[in-house]
């Protein structure tokens, strides 16, 4: 009789999925800014900090989910794109101008979530399995990322690379919020309510984000 | 202002589904200013067919921009730069003399060329076939007036309903989707009372079918409802969304 | 010997219809499958018979000259729909929507509505819809219409189809005149050649002029897009008073501004039915008080309107519609007032049809603009949307079955001789059009013959002026088959060769349509002869001579068509003259 797909085979269910882990990652994303802000006030909380959290069995749950909606984000994000690519196989001779042209950010959602995939591998290994530098305060020994981040943050190129990739990041967030919004069927006749969502949500991350390294590297940090 | 233009035209030539295609070079002089944009290309036509070339094909019918048949890419945005406005309602007014103007067909796998700037849009009879109706017999249908529709859902449900099955939101969408296409349908029907008994079943056999003629997939790039000669807006395709949804989940 | 039967039911004519259905041959359910019907056309009537046919369990096979059904012209007709509501008090009733239709006083979603439910078939697999296909030749089995020849458009294949009963709803012929408000698209095509097989043509002369079009603004102007009539209830209709007075709108004086139809039918003013508003504004045009570069348009204002109700009012009512004017003129109606100018709208007259929609030859039926009937001889606005739909939805199934039932057809094969014979017919047209390769292109006769038309026949004709038509139409016809200019080849998409095929049908076409006016020395709704006008201007029928249907049969290439009178009786009216001062 009628045929159908399986929801999570249509492009729609891929589609949700996306935007689901894509908003999944960017509440991580929020919580993850606020608590580096914990950089500005000083070695001792944001050690402190980064033990509590990294102390706690739940800690492994947590990244196992984190590295699931990513790998899915990825995997199924390639996949549309592949299938999109191939649905108009001879390009246009000239693109949209005038009121016709749609955003550039909008449009180039897949590279810069290449570039942010690139970033968050090295991110890790600059970081979470970076150097080991230890403190102790009062009898708890505990790993100084403190240090470490201040060191990388003390190094121009690498304050630019972050700052650039932080960038990018808010042009990902600034099409992605509103546009999972929009997948997931949450926008109404008024959508511009989830165009400013989005804007809004990209801006606060990203100053959150840019506004670690710019202190630290032109305050040097405390040592 | 001139009331005539000399113009450049690149106009996209392909002989059948087959041929490669390319782009070819023509010049035109004394266009009006007050003729469409059909019409220049109809005065091209009859400057080809005299100087014994093959006329350029397109689909054109009605040109009062409601049967959806014209639709040509200009200048790279579909139905030309002016918003609202579909082939036939865009007037050489708006262009400049000395202008080169750049047209090709609506591009998409499951819009396959047939010649020159026509193309097979029969893809989207499918999706329609495949539940874009309701399931009334003809001529069976009960009394109007005895299905009360509010005036704010009547009107959500005509402002879905004025698609003109053109095809520009595919041509114009990055990915050649079909989103907007299906969500303006599937909205309008879910709007009235005569659509409930076959909501689901309705919006799952038409993603369906949209999906199996490899039209691609929506990110929300806001390219459809930019090209739509009839202003449809992007949150249909929210709605769809939706509908998909409770379908799966309530089937 | 053609005898016309009409074969009207007997009964009051609230029961005529009932008591046909009652009388009507019933074809089993389980038998229906083996009846093959084909329907040509897919618009509105067409599509809304094919699905109806299909879902009573007929095999159908639908054809469709477009790349999809919803492209019908059908979909532009967006004013409205007459008939006979229920509302409660309105006092309504099929008796007066009947009276009003014979005294001669909303569409896309409609045609939207007969898509779907042709779409719906096509899904259930129950009916066939052949894309792109266009009917060029009727055939006829012993005396019976048992199929088609279809050119495939995308390939050029001429493809030939046997059935039971073939069902015509191909539209009306209003491109005749070239310029109309009709889609470029629609022709008169399959009509005629099924007229060359044996239908009788009625009344061709009488074609509907739409008084409020946008005038053509030059020679490359395909066609003329219409502002619906629902303007002219805010709308004035005015001219200069003084010829030739050449000034923008805004400085003419009011009292140097004629408001003609307000003067001259103090009753109606703007609101004059639509042959009456189109003439009077051809009239006022002749006298050299037209306006615009072409002298050949007369204003509709607003101002007054917006004045007494508001811009919002006024917005909310035509926005729409002046936006449209705007995008096509470039002139905002809200500031200056509207250019407008009679335009050929809808053809009454087509293929002569019974009651039973049946043509002269039988198992031909023909229904919407494409028949004769229903409207006489000037048709309401938005009654075609009516016929469409009715005849669709439940005559032309009920009519068709009864056919069938009544009939023992042979089977007939495409391999038949007269099968192959139309074929070869066709193909031989096709060639010949092919090998011509003269210097006119098929848009320069078909231009040719519209200002014959319009000029001769259109809103006004006299003696004199129909005679000369004539003449210059068939040599028209003549230049046409030595100096047309049909590029490319058969075997593929070719619209120059489409295009010609449609115009040479037209030139004959508009020859019958001259004659017919011609004969028919009288005034008569869309049909007004100059020599037959009250002392006023008015327009006078001759109710003695020409209470008649003039069905024209075809006699063969270059011999003159024979007329065949179907009296007129009218049972339920009275005749009168009309009158809207």
């Amino acid at each position: 009789m009628t045929n159908s797909i399986p929801f999570l085979r249509t492009t729609i269910g891929k589609k949700m999925l996306v935007g689901l882990s894509g908003l999944g990652f960017a509440f991580f994303l929020l919580t993850h800014m606020a608590g580096n802000l914990l950089l500005l006030v000083g070695p001792e909380a944001y050690n402190e900090y980064s033990y509590k959290l990294t102390s706690t069995k739940l800690i492994y749950l947590a990244e196992a989910g984190l590295v699931l909606m990513f790998a899915l984000h990825v995997f199924l994000t390639i996949q549309l794109t592949a299938a999109n690519r191939a649905a108009r196989k001879t390009p246009y001779e000239r693109g949209a101008g005038g009121p016709k042209r749609t955003s550039f950010v909008a449009k180039t959602l897949i590279l810069s979530g290449l570039v942010l995939l690139v970033f968050t591998i090295l991110h890790l290994i600059t970081f979470k399995y970076g150097t080991v530098y230890t403190v102790t305060y009062g009898t708890t020994e505990m790993r100084d990322l403190y240090t470490l981040v201040v060191e990388k943050f003390r190094e121009p190129g690498y304050v630019a690379w972050y700052v650039f990739a932080m960038l990018i990041l808010g042009a990902h967030l600034s099409h992605g919020v509103s546009a999972s919004l929009q997948s997931l069927g949450l926008t109404t006749v008024r959508n511009c309510t989830a165009k400013k969502i989005g804007w809004a949500f990209a801006a606060l991350v990203t100053i959150g984000f840019i506004i670690q390294p710019l202190y630290l590297f032109f305050s040097g940090g405390a040592s | 202002m001139s009331e005539t233009l000399n113009l450049k035209l690149k106009v996209w030539r392909q002989k059948n589904a087959r041929d490669e295609g390319k782009l070819v070079d023509y010049t035109l002089e004394g266009v009006s200013t007050h003729a469409s944009f059909l019409e220049m290309l109809d005065v091209l036509n009859e400057k080809l067919i005299k100087q014994g070339d093959e006329p350029v094909a397109f689909d054109h019918d009605c040109r009062e921009g409601i049967c959806g048949s014209c639709g040509v890419m200009i200048n790279g945005a579909a139905h030309g730069a002016q918003l609202g406005t579909a082939t036939c309602q865009l007037h050489m007014r708006h262009f400049k003399d000395g202008d080169t103007i750049v047209v090709e067909p609506f591009r998409a796998r499951a819009f396959p060329v047939v010649k020159d700037l026509m193309v097979n849009r029969t893809a989207f009879d499918r999706i329609i076939a495949a539940g874009g109706f309701i399931s009334v017999n003809t001529g069976s249908a009960p009394e109007a007036n005895n299905l009360p529709v509010g005036r704010e859902t009547a009107e959500a449900a005509f402002d879905s309903a004025a698609c003109i099955g053109c095809g520009a939101c595919v041509a114009a969408c990055k990915n050649a989707s079909a989103m907007l296409f299906v969500g303006a349908k599937v909205s309008h029907l879910a709007h009235l009372p005569q659509g409930q008994p076959e909501r689901f079943r309705r919006v799952t056999a038409m993603v369906a079918q949209m999906d199996s003629e490899k039209f691609g997939s929506c990110t929300n790039t806001g390219a459809c409802e930019a090209a739509c000669p009839k202003e449809i807006k992007l949150t249909n395709i929210a709605q769809l969304n939706r509908e998909l949804l409770r379908a799966s989940l309530c089937r | 010997m053609i005898k016309l039967d009409a074969k009207i039911p007997e009964g009051s004519i609230e029961k005529k219809w009932e008591n046909r259905k009652f009388e009507n041959k019933l074809v089993n359910p389980a038998n229906r499958r083996k009846y093959k019907v084909i329907v040509v056309g897919t618009g509105l009537a067409g599509a809304s018979a094919a699905a109806s046919l299909a879902e009573q369990g007929y095999h159908v096979q639908a054809f469709c000259f477009h790349e999809s059904p919803r492209r019908a012209h059908s979909i532009a007709a967006q004013g409205g729909i007459n008939a006979a509501k229920n509302y409660q008090n309105d006092g309504d009733s099929v008796y007066r929507l009947f009276y009003d239709t014979a005294r001669g006083q909303p569409g896309q979603q409609l045609l939207l509505g007969a898509y779907s439910a042709l779409e719906r078939q096509a899904g259930l697999k129950t009916l066939e819809i052949s894309y792109r296909h266009e009917m060029l030749d009727l055939v006829v089995v012993d005396g019976r219409a048992r199929g088609i020849v279809a050119r495939n458009l995308e390939t050029g294949e001429l493809t030939t189809h046997a059935a039971d009963a073939v069902l015509l709803a191909t539209g009306g012929y209003g491109n005749v005149f070239y310029l109309s408000t009709n889609a470029k698209y629609s022709n008169a095509t399959a009509a005629w050649r099924a007229h060359k097989r044996g239908a009788l043509f009625a009344n061709p002369c009488f074609t509907q002029i739409h008084p409020t079009c946008i005038p053509v603004s030059g020679d490359y102007q395909s066609k003329l897009t219409l502002m619906s009539e629902s303007l002219r209830n805010d709308g004035r209709v005015w001219v200069p008073k003084n010829k030739g007075d050449k000034r923008p709108p805004a400085q003419i004086p009011e009292d140097e501004r004629d408001y003609y139809l307000e003067r001259i039918y103090p009753a109606f003013g703007n609101l004059v039915p639509r042959d009456v508003a189109s003439r009077a504004a051809k009239y006022q045009c002749d006298q050299g008080r037209g306006v615009g570069p072409s002298g050949l348009a007369v204003y509709l204002d607003f101002k007054d309107a917006i004045k007494r109700v508001g811009h919002d009012v006024i917005a909310s009512r035509y926005g729409n519609l002046f936006q449209m004017y705007d995008k096509i003129t470039g002139d905002n109606p809200y500031e200056t007032p509207m250019r407008i100018y009679p335009a050929v709208h809808y053809t009454m007259g087509g293929l002569w049809v019974d009651y039973n929609l049946m043509s002269t030859i039988p198992g031909l039926f023909v229904t919407g603009e494409a028949n004769f009937s229903d409207h006489g001889a000037n048709r309401l606005g938005a009654s075609a949307l009516m016929q469409g739909l009715a005849d669709g939805y439940f005559v032309a199934p009920y009519c068709i079955a009864n056919y069938l039932g009544g009939e023992k057809l042979k089977p007939v094969k495409t391999s038949d001789d007269s099968f192959k014979a139309s074929v070869n017919e066709v193909q031989s047209g096709v060639d010949r059009l092919l090998k011509i390769n003269g210097k006119q292109t098929v848009d320069e006769f078909h231009r040719k013959l519209g200002h014959i038309m319009w000029d001769k026949c259109g809103m006004a004709r006299n003696e004199a002026g129909l005679k000369q038509a004539i003449g210059e139409i068939r040599q028209l016809r003549e230049q046409f088959w030595q100096d047309v200019k049909v590029p490319g080849s058969g075997a593929d998409v070719n619209q120059e060769l489409e295009k010609a095929g449609r115009v040479a049908d037209f030139i004959e076409l508009g020859e019958l349509m001259c004659i017919d006016a011609l004969e028919r020395r009288e005034s008569c709704g869309g049909h007004f002869r100059e020599e037959m006008q009250t002392s006023d201007g008015e327009a006078q029928r001759d109710d003695d001579k020409y209470a008649y249907v003039a069905a024209w049969e075809y006699a063969g290439a270059g011999k003159p068509e024979a007329l065949h009178k179907e009296p007129l009786a009218f049972d339920n009216i009275h005749l009168a003259q009309r009158s809207y001062k």
